[in-house]
């Protein structure tokens, strides 16, 4: 039987142009958005790489100087930019922070064009000024990016139910059911066989356009295998769900167009609707402490800092006995007093600070223990994790950045109190920044939606075996 | 026979389970969209009202202080909620909402809410304009697909046809069975939502006529739909084929589209990155004037200037404090820089803006959205002006500031203070929106292309009522 229900399945597919219209829908609409997602992923590689040779001709530019001053030579730039200053190479002279694409960046632009890819801290500025904004039109990011992640999650199981609505419903429409019913086999497994003969059919296309969209786009699917594989299984399981769904409307709703209009709703609230809703659930159990609070606290702060300045710094050298000794000329200027209160209000203002994080981290948890409800999210998140490009990412380049910035500060530190100058050979000494990943494991996505696919298989078979004695024939 | 036809599709609808349902699951979610959106609206508020009048205590309580280090002490301006957003949030969450405005910098507008949210946000809020937007165009194509093809299932067709009945007179009977319970859901929403804004105190501006406005492009929007799904309905064979081609045309409408259109607007005119930027601009600013750089050239040249036109050749000698002078100077040049540059900004999204009106040809809902953000003050545009406004405050206080520096003190005299009581004496930065007028010819073109959209498709509908 399955061998003749396969047959059939490919030539009706054939004929009625279903294999051929969908291998078109599919190419254009994975080519489309696979060329977005690079030209995304090109034009965030080339702003860091502008940022890096900038640096570097930069670099270049402040050891010549360095050269002439230490040969004892006029120069002319001004005063407080010359970088025997300690503070001059501190702040004019960042180094490039940077947060590197991933292989797979181009499957979901996620929060990638909400947030800054480099950012340069200097050792003046503060963390809570350091901005990780991104400089973005509010409408682009109000309509989305058209990436691979939109066609996947958002496009593909619109196309599943244009497919799957009516396999059962059409026979009953055309009168062929009472045929098919005097065949040696359950109605179920019937709907089951060829449904899985579509699936089976949709995840050939699919796999074929976006091997063949790689390839014509110059990316090679097989460099990472095991992360493309990653997202092959992804689809297929996130695909299968959907066919599961429409296993269970077809057996248990009536009419094609009442199928159809079952799970375009299934869509609305797995799609649309699950997702805001426990977006704005997460926000209310767990609200973001005002912004506009917090730069008052900020102020007031700041303000009473910057009157206690002198004192500030007579603590802070109390606490760091080796600049007094080190420094025989004991001279204190500005950036002396600024750095100690900046240390300061720094370690002040960190509660406030972190609140936020806190606060994201429990939104994130939140979503964690309820994601399972919509396939959507699932599928989303894993594949923003593939691409680098979730809040978590963002968050981690973040904290990443402001140890950095840290660090950098605290570079500068002993040869600030120790009032020593900087000079040529302190150049290469100068710490720098490497983005580490944190890879999360696919599989736990995968397995979750393979674990509600086949969930939802069984209650398929389990209410249509209960329901038997209300013959599907005499429905509708 | 358009009123026999539309009571006899009104009848239908009503009896018909699935259309209860939708109808009320789309009632019940706008009231919790509404809800929440109003309780989203005075938290906003409140927070506002708060943080603007502790920044100013912040700011008149400086104490004795140097006019100029009071500029770089700086202050805040913060972005009101207006009482539209109730319907529309259009870019808020995404724009930032306080602007520091200090001195020789213009700042960008901080903390967007998007950004303090899990990447769930991005899947979009439940909010009234969601709901208006997205849900009810799926409203119509559920209540019409079945419209013309249902007499096809049922053989009623023939029926019909052998009672000579006038093709255009049929149609407007479905059309005002469709269109009716729509404009009723919409009129009481919006009726719901103006009452609403009406009773809640100190809620800004709300006016009526800009909630009618807001009321007109909905309809005008539905209608198009409306008329779309009709037509589909008359030109196909079958129910589900009617259904699934209605779908499609909601998808690349409205989630397509808008989509594409981003990315295309994106890659053709992009903005700069914020570093790209800041670069730009230091790199302008350092070809001026700097006013705390008295060695520079055009530091010595402004000074030869200025002694000439006194007619006295030492700076002390002239009637008010150089250094004063030279920091206003400096500001005027380092704005123009800003302006400059913004302006760029402004350039590129406006060659955006024509990105998204081209491709308002294949979608309606792109013109609905721009004209509903604009009109509830939620729009790019509107962020722009607050920009724009705060930028101007920021320049009058950069010379309140040194002004009060020049003429109080005396050149080199870089220890004077301002009296405790100067910070008072500048006025409190203000800020209105734009009328409905203005917004209204400021959106002609979208306004043209949303009537263009209305007429064809009803001319296209009118059209194919012959041959059904």
């Amino acid at each position: 039987m399955l061998s003749y229900n396969f047959k059939y399945e490919l030539k009706l597919l054939l004929r009625s142009r279903w294999i051929q219209l969908l291998s078109i829908v599919l190419l254009l609409l994975f080519g489309f958005s696979v060329y977005n997602g690079m030209q995304k992923v090109e034009k965030r590689q080339n702003d860091i790489a502008a940022a890096q040779q900038e640096v570097k001709e930069n670099d270049a530019m402040m050891l010549k100087l360095l050269d002439s001053v230490e040969r004892g030579m006029e120069v002319s730039a001004s005063p407080w930019t010359i970088p025997t200053s300690p503070m001059a190479v501190g702040n004019y002279h960042p180094r490039v922070a940077a947060m590197e694409t991933q292989s797979m960046s181009f499957v979901s632009t996620g929060q990638a064009d909400l947030f800054t890819h480099y950012v340069k801290p200097t050792v003046a500025g503060d963390d809570f000024a350091l901005n990780f904004a991104e400089m973005t039109s509010p409408v682009q990011l109000l309509f989305g990016s058209f990436d691979l992640a939109f066609v996947i999650i958002y496009l593909l199981p619109l196309l599943i139910i244009a497919f799957s609505y009516n396999v059962l419903s059409s026979e009953k429409e055309s009168g062929s059911l009472r045929l098919l019913a005097a065949q040696p086999i359950g109605i179920q497994n019937w709907v089951l066989q060829k449904l899985g003969l579509r699936f089976f059919w949709l995840s050939v296309l699919v796999i074929a356009a976006l091997i063949i969209v790689f390839l014509s786009l110059g990316l090679n699917p097989f460099a990472g295998t095991t992360l493309f594989f990653g997202l092959l299984g992804l689809i297929l399981v996130y695909m299968l769900f959907w066919f599961a769904l429409a296993f269970l409307v077809n057996l248990w709703v009536g009419s094609s167009a009442k199928n159809a209009v079952a799970m375009l709703g299934l869509w609305v609230v797995f799609v649309l609707l699950v997702p805001s809703v426990l977006n704005q659930l997460g926000n209310t159990i767990y609200p973001m402490p005002s912004r506009t609070l917090m730069i008052n606290e900020m102020r007031s702060l700041k303000a009473e800092v910057t009157k206690k300045q002198d004192e500030i710094l007579d603590n802070f050298l109390r606490d760091h006995p080796e600049y007094a000794l080190n420094d025989t000329t004991q001279s204190r200027g500005f950036y002396h007093r600024y750095m100690a209160s900046q240390k300061l209000v720094k370690e002040e203002l960190s509660p406030v600070v972190n609140a936020y994080e806190e606060q994201l981290q429990k939104q994130q948890h939140w979503i964690g223990r309820f994601k399972w409800i919509s396939p959507a999210i699932i599928a989303q998140e894993s594949l923003n994790h593939m691409a680098g490009t979730s809040t978590q990412d963002y968050e981690n380049f973040r904290k990443q950045v402001i140890a950095f910035a840290g660090t950098w500060r605290e570079h500068f530190m002993p040869f600030l109190y120790n009032n020593q100058n900087f000079s040529q050979k302190d150049y290469p000494n100068l710490p720098s920044f490497t983005y580490i990943q944190k890879s999360q494991s696919r599989l736990s996505a995968i397995l979750l939606l393979l674990g509600m696919a086949i969930g939802l298989f069984g209650l398929g078979f389990l209410v249509s075996k209960k329901g038997k004695h209300v013959s599907i024939l005499n429905q509708g | 026979m358009i009123s026999k036809t539309f009571l006899k599709e009104t009848k239908e609808l009503l009896r018909d389970g699935r259309v209860r349902i939708a109808i009320i699951i789309v009632l019940s979610l706008l009231g919790v969209a509404v809800w929440i959106s109003a309780r989203h609206y005075q938290n906003v508020n409140e927070q506002y009202a708060l943080a603007k009048t502790a920044e100013r205590g912040i700011w008149d309580n400086q104490g004795e202080k140097n006019p100029h280090s009071a500029a770089h002490y700086g202050t805040y301006a913060f972005k009101p909620k207006y009482p539209l957003s109730l319907v529309d949030q259009g870019v808020d969450k995404y724009a930032g909402t306080s602007i520091f405005l200090e001195a020789h910098k213009r700042n960008e507008a901080q903390f967007s809410a998007a950004a303090d949210q899990t990447g769930l946000a991005r899947f979009g809020d439940l909010t009234p304009d969601f709901i208006l937007l997205f849900i009810i165009p799926l409203l119509i194509i559920l209540l019409g697909y079945n419209s013309f093809t249902k007499e096809r299932e049922m053989g009623t067709l023939t029926l019909l046809k052998s009672q000579g009945i006038s093709g255009w007179k049929w149609l407007m009977g479905k059309w005002a069975a469709l269109f009716l319970p729509i404009f009723g859901i919409t009129a009481v929403v919006f009726l719901l939502a103006g009452v609403l804004l009406g009773n809640l105190s100190d809620f800004g501006v709300f006016r009526w006529n800009s909630l009618l406005m807001l009321f007109l492009v909905y309809m005008a929007y539905y209608i198009i739909f409306i008329n779309i799904v009709l037509l589909i309905s008359s030109r196909t064979k079958k129910s589900g084929i009617s259904l699934v081609v209605s779908l499609c045309v909601w998808i690349i409408t409205c989630l397509a589209a808008p989509k594409a259109a981003s990315n295309i607007a994106e890659t053709k005119h992009p903005y700069p990155t914020r570093q790209e930027f800041a670069a730009n601009v230091l790199k302008d600013k350092k070809e001026g004037l700097d006013g705390h750089n008295p060695w520079s050239k055009e530091a010595k040249l402004l000074e030869e200037q200025v002694l000439r036109e006194y007619g006295v050749d030492s700076l002390h000698q002239l009637p008010f404090n150089f250094d004063g002078y030279r920091m206003q100077k400096g500001e005027e040049h380092q704005a123009e820089v800003y302006f400059k540059h913004y302006n760029y900004l402004k350039e590129q999204y406006t060659q955006q803006s024509r990105v998204y009106k081209g491709l308002a040809a294949i979608s309606p809902y792109l013109p609905t959205r721009f004209l509903s953000m604009a009109i509830a003050h939620t729009d790019y545009d509107t962020h722009w002006d607050f920009a724009d406004a705060a930028e101007t405050y920021r320049i009058a206080t950069q010379k309140f500031l040194n002004d009060n520096f020049a003429v109080n003190s005396s050149y080199g005299e870089w220890s004077y203070r301002a009296d405790a009581t100067t910070w008072k004496e500048l006025p409190a930065f203000e800020y209105n929106p734009p009328e409905l007028n203005t917004i209204l010819s400021r959106n002609s073109s979208n306004l043209g292309i949303l009537g263009i959209w209305l007429l064809a498709s009803f001319g296209l509908l009118l059209f194919t009522s012959k041959t059904i």
